[in-house]
């Protein structure tokens, strides 16, 4: 039985709808990462799940408990906010004390478990510290602390490494996967930055306009992305896209040429398609083969990849990423040749977006 | 750290319906309050409507309109009328030019400047009915300070308050007193408020202070300017207590405005129907006038909030 | 960086010093009656070197005079007693009653809140006697009339809309994210309005109840009304004293004074919160 259950939950404010039919389950201990851009309703799921927002329709099961009528401090939820929302007039300690107090905590269970916690996170330093009087970091900090206080068996977590520098965001994404592990929580987590939801997801989900376009894990995310909108909002540099029809044969027009990349994609012959290629899936080669002719506009070193500007004699620009360890980056200005592999090639439906294809199993 | 999850086996459900009632149970003795207010109102435009006098309840009937008819026959009323209109017409000029004089001069965050206008805010602590006792006390004729810093000047026997051609004068004083101070607080704060940026700029410019103060400060300071008179116009024409305590809005009728005038219908002659009649009309002016102050006030706060 | 030249910064001192003696002088002036004798105020030119005595206050506070007519009795202690306990009743019952309902009103959305916000709004201009005038029939038909009870009820139409209105804004300041996190730690609606709400409030909320305070206090026509001689507050106490002792001026400036000391103390002690109240009032709402 899943720990948290989302049914059919819809809500909309006045003629606005948020969110359109959602459904989702966790198990207990699961991680899953909310994922989308900003303003798509991802904090207003977080606010029905905790209880502080009633959804317009739809059922909301904890432990299989319809929570329809179960107020916010009865769920045993603990939460983070994106701005912290620590309490202004009470001290970093008060703050993390607050649902040990409100569960009628004895002294010093709530001095040790306050402690346990601030250690964890390493703020034990400033816990006599007022809100105003602490960093950035430390407030985030104590506000993943307060969530964690009473080890809630769920935890949401609303983006909360957006209002962080990036170089503790960093820090934290490393951390941040030990620690919630550790809780043994199941942990709804919101964010919009791709990376982070690569990195602590068990699973994925990804809103968009209201709706769950996708649920699954990282890997079946990136390497079989549902949609047009999900390649594109997960891998860096975004994957390249050029509207084609396929040919009669299974060829794709691209940069003027015909292109032979997948036999199997005689199947859509005739279809007005997108054709998707990661960059990292594009072979860069000198010499002249029977690839696609490209030109080096540009070569820009990306930590551990180098990222290509390839420009075909058409005019089209293609971005390419060969790993900076590489032996054969080229030079720009130098004529290079292009191949595609299968695995990082992707076929959308022009109208819908919805992917027909998603490289190789 | 397992102890604090155990206490909650099965989460406690609680009724959705109380839930959603408790706005309406919070907010219960505003409506009392609002119901308070109504159910008077409406039994004063009913009363409006009728011949009523207490003296001759026998009397008691249904005349429509007659009432408001019947004033604008009536010297008596448009002697009301047009005192209260010259009353807080003066009364929020003065002030305003006053008080704005007085923020300007204070404008600077000095801590003179603040202690200044700190003692400032007194005579606005001080009730309308006290102050008017107060200058009633100073302008006595006999032993008053006024009168006798007057007397210096040439002016021997001179009546304030007893005399018709200088009883506005002496209640526009205690008006100006007691009330300008609150105009002063409000440009204060809006002077206060005001961007730097276009002052730094002029400076920069050599821009004259004149054209800085005309066109630059006053346009800023406009919503602040018609925040404060709409405020006092709309209480100056319902001035009661200075008035009341001064005169009872004598000598004669010279100081008979709305509230003082519907004030002695209801209890000296006992017409309520008349007394009523005569708030209506004062009513319906205010309501006028605050419908243009809400919307700009609307505007301000906006302005405030989004700023904050 | 200061351009002004000498002769502007003493034209503005002096005219900062005519602005101050005029508005200040008058209490300066009362409270040097209240210590004087009839006598000494009787002399003509006026003079600031006298000897000051205390039997007006004393007269005061005792409650008889001692005259070449005989002893009169003053009840003027009794008008201090009835604004005290009228201010501050009205504006404890005001803000018991006010501070959940601007709550109620800054954090749900419901219509019979607005409606009411509404009204209270439109007729914060209306003028008093449209209301009262009637009110006093039916308070004679409620056998209110006179009542401590029905005053401090009347007086909620004074201190209950201010308190909204202040009130109401400052819990709108209030971020809800905060409100929720106290929530979802595991706490009722009820403790989130009492341990967070309300202390964050705070300062709106003495603002709003100084303010309050004075309005009642300073009050005039609510009371000359509805009130009879033994319930009448010092505003209209003073007035009605003037017209009975006439002739002694030295206790009706006592009588003032002690009238507004209350009022003025509290401006000064308070006034940040004064001045946040009423420019906030009338701007923020």
């Amino acid at each position: 039985m899943p720990h948290i259950e989302l049914a059919a939950v819809s809500k909309s404010f006045k003629t606005n709808k948020v969110l359109d039919d959602i459904s989702l389950s966790a198990d207990a201990g699961e991680i899953v990462v909310i994922f989308g851009p900003s303003g798509t309703g991802k904090t207003v799921l977080l606010r029905l799940i905790a209880g502080v927002e009633e959804p317009s329709s739809g059922e909301i099961r904890i432990d299989n408990q319809d929570m329809a009528d179960v107020a916010p401090e009865h769920r045993d939820v603990g939460m983070a906010f994106q701005n912290f929302a620590l309490f202004p007039h009470l001290n970093a300690f008060e703050n993390i004390a607050s649902p040990l107090r409100a569960r009628a905590q004895g002294e010093s269970q709530v001095k040790d478990g306050v402690a346990r916690v601030a250690k964890l996170l390493k703020i034990d330093h400033v816990l006599g510290h007022a809100p105003r009087e602490l960093s950035n970091g430390q407030k985030q900090r104590t506000a993943l602390a307060r969530a964690l206080a009473s080890s809630p068996k769920l935890l949401l977590l609303d983006d909360p490494l957006r209002n962080v520098d990036a170089k503790l965001r960093f820090e934290m994404r490393l951390e941040l996967p030990r620690l919630l592990r550790q809780a043994k929580s199941t942990v709804l987590y919101v964010t919009q930055d791709y990376k982070e939801a690569m990195a602590l997801a068990d699973r994925i989900a990804v809103l968009a306009h209201g709706k769950f376009v996708q649920v699954a894990t990282p890997q079946d995310i990136y390497r079989k992305p549902a949609t047009l909108s999900v390649a594109r909002l997960f891998g860096d540099p975004t994957i390249n896209l050029a509207e084609t029809t396929i040919g009669d044969d299974g060829t794709i027009a691209l940069a003027g040429e015909r292109l032979a990349v997948d036999p199997s994609y005689e199947a859509w012959a005739g279809r007005k398609v997108i054709f998707g290629v990661r960059p990292e899936a594009i072979t860069v080669r000198q010499g002249n083969g029977t690839g696609l002719k490209a030109q080096v506009m540009a070569v820009t070193p990306l930590n551990e990849r180098t990222v290509l500007l390839l420009q075909t004699a058409a005019g089209a620009e293609l971005l390419a990423s060969l790993p900076s360890s590489s032996t054969a980056i080229p030079k720009a200005e130098s004529g290079v040749e292009v191949t595609f592999s299968l695995n990082g090639a992707h076929l959308f439906d022009h109208e819908t977006g919805a992917a027909l294809t998603g490289g190789s199993a | 750290m397992t102890a604090a999850a155990d206490h909650m086996t099965r989460p406690k459900t609680s009724s959705r319906f109380l839930r959603r009632a408790l706005p309406y149970l919070l907010s219960l003795p505003a409506l009392l309050v609002c119901i308070g207010i109504l159910i008077p109102f409406f039994t004063a435009v009913y009363y409006s409507l009728m011949r009523f006098r207490l003296n001759l309840p026998q009397l008691k009937g249904f005349i429509w309109f007659d009432n408001y008819i019947n004033f604008l026959s009536d010297a008596a009323f448009w002697n009301t009328v047009k005192i209260s209109l010259v009353y807080a017409g003066v009364t929020v000029g003065v002030e305003l030019l006053l008080g704005l004089g007085i923020a300007l001069l204070l404008q600077k965050p000095t801590r003179f400047n603040n202690l200044a206008s700190i003692l400032l805010l007194l005579p606005l602590m001080t009730a309308p009915a006290l102050a008017a006792l107060m200058w009633k006390l100073m302008t006595n004729p006999n032993f008053g300070i006024l009168s006798y810093f007057v007397s210096l000047l040439g002016f021997s026997n001179f009546k304030w308050a007893s005399d018709p051609s200088t009883a506005l004068l002496t209640v526009t004083l205690v008006d100006v007193w007691v009330y300008t101070p609150f105009i002063m607080i409000l440009l204060l704060a809006g002077l206060r408020s005001l961007p730097k940026a276009p002052f730094e700029a002029a400076a920069l410019d050599g821009v004259p202070r004149s054209f800085v103060f005309f066109r630059i400060t006053l346009p800023m300071l406009l919503p602040y300017i018609i925040t404060a008179s709409l405020f006092r116009l709309l209480d100056s024409i319902q001035q009661f207590d200075i008035i009341y305590s001064m005169t009872q809005g004598g000598p004669g009728d010279t100081l008979m405005v709305f509230q003082v005038q519907s004030y002695l219908e209801f209890f000296q002659y006992t017409n309520v129907g008349r007394s009523a009649a005569l708030l209506i009309i004062l009513w319906a002016i205010t309501f006028l006038l605050s419908n243009i102050f809400i919307k700009q006030w609307l505007k301000l706060r906006e302005r405030a909030h989004g700023g904050a | 960086m200061d351009h002004t030249s000498t002769f502007e910064r003493i034209v503005r001192g002096i005219l900062i010093a005519l602005v101050m003696i005029f508005f200040l002088f008058p209490i300066f002036w009362i409270v040097l009656m209240s210590f004087q004798t009839n006598e000494t105020i009787l002399r003509i030119p006026p003079s600031m070197v006298f000897e000051p005595t205390l039997s007006n206050y004393s007269a005061l506070i005792t409650g008889t005079l001692k005259t070449t007519a005989g002893n009169l009795d003053i009840a003027f202690m009794r008008n201090l007693g009835n604004s005290v306990l009228l201010s501050t009743a009205s504006v404890a019952l005001a803000l018991i009653l006010g501070v959940p309902a601007a709550y109620a009103f800054a954090r749900f959305r419901f219509r019979l809140g607005e409606d009411i916000a509404f009204t209270l709004l439109s007729f914060r201009f209306a003028p008093p006697l449209l209301v009262l005038l009637p009110l006093t029939l039916y308070f004679k038909q409620l056998g209110l009339t006179n009542t401590y009870i029905g005053l401090i009820w009347v007086y909620q139409l004074i201190c209950l809309p201010l308190i909204l209105w202040i009130v109401r804004g400052y819990f709108e300041d209030i971020s809800p994210d905060i409100e929720h996190a106290y929530r979802i730690a595991g706490n009722s609606w009820w403790q989130t309005f009492r341990k967070i709400a309300v202390p964050l409030a705070m300062p709106g909320i003495a603002a709003a109840g100084l303010l309050a305070f004075i309005f009642a206090w300073n009050n005039f026509i609510f009371a000359l009304i509805l009130a009879s001689a033994d319930k009448q507050p010092v505003t209209v106490g003073a007035l009605a004293f003037v017209t009975a002792s006439g002739i002694q001026y030295g206790q009706i400036a006592a009588a003032i004074v002690l009238s507004i000391a209350p009022t003025l103390a509290l401006a000064l002690y308070a006034q940040r919160y004064l001045v946040e109240g009423l420019s906030l009032g009338a701007v923020k709402g």
